[in-house]
């Protein structure tokens, strides 16, 4: 690296991930909310089966299941962390790199532990 | 020692929580509500990979009127997150010219929240579609 070279910032890698996980709950949020918190656990509209253990295994088995569940997850918690990152900087609610670790860092976490979760529900 | 002494200008601690920020506040509180619901999701998934009785203990606090309650109240939060998502995507993208004439910011705005309503209600129309069908 050339002394000169200018100092690369981890930000616009955040943008992203807040921008994608915005758009996306800004598309299909407010029907995914409808659909996993009232319909399937009521049974309105759709058989109640469909909400129970064995059908929610095989959406989350099934590789395009597996997908949109840690797309949905992980950068739901990704445009969150963005959000209220920011917000507690505006605040001057603490010190930067303790808000990065309680909103970027528990992103990070929690979008392991979702995708191993993932795998260890298997195919 | 410098002579400069610029004028601060005093700003009280509770800024965020008064007009005019109240409504920047309350659009960046909206990034909660989606990664809580997020959350819902994940405690759904991980009582997923516990096994048949963990899930089921997930699906009883679904049905219970405090779970109902959240997410009727996520549902207001995410709507209002579509709705300023759509009011600000137009000022943070380049001024769109059509036809020689630049697109209103609020033309845009409202087709961002057309497109996003079209999104929700055909995703909700394509899983009553397969209950029926099975």
């Amino acid at each position: 690296m050339t002394p000169h070279a200018p100092k690369r910032s981890m930000s616009p890698v955040f943008w992203l991930m807040f921008g994608a996980g915005g758009m996306l709950s800004a598309l299909f949020g407010p029907a995914l909310i409808v659909l996993t918190g009232i319909m399937l656990p009521f049974g309105l509209g759709v058989p109640g089966r469909f909400g129970d253990y064995a059908h929610a295994l095989r959406f989350a088995q099934n590789p395009l299941g597996k997908l949109i569940l840690l797309a949905v997850i992980a950068l739901f918690f990704w445009h969150g962390a963005e959000r209220i990152f920011l917000t507690l900087k505006d605040m001057r609610a603490g010190a930067l790199p303790v808000l990065r670790v309680a909103t970027y860092g528990v992103a990070a976490l929690l979008t392991l532990v979702t995708l191993a979760l993932l795998l260890e529900i298997g195919f | 020692m410098s002579e400069r002494r610029p004028y601060m200008r005093a700003q009280p601690r509770d800024w965020w929580a008064h007009k005019p920020y109240l409504g920047y506040t309350l659009r960046e509180l909206t990034g909660a509500g989606v990664a809580l619901y997020g959350g819902i999701l994940l405690a759904g998934l991980i009582s997923l990979a516990r096994g048949p009785e963990a899930f089921e203990g997930f699906r009883s606090f679904l049905t219970s009127p405090i779970s109902l309650l959240i997410h009727l109240l996520l549902l207001a939060v995410m709507i209002w997150h579509v709705v300023t998502w759509f009011q600000t995507m137009p000022k943070t993208m380049p001024k769109l010219i059509v036809g020689g004439r630049h697109v209103p910011q609020q033309n845009l705005m409202v087709a961002g929240v057309a497109l996003a309503a079209l999104c929700s209600v055909a995703l909700i129309v394509l899983v009553l579609a397969v209950g029926a069908w099975s």
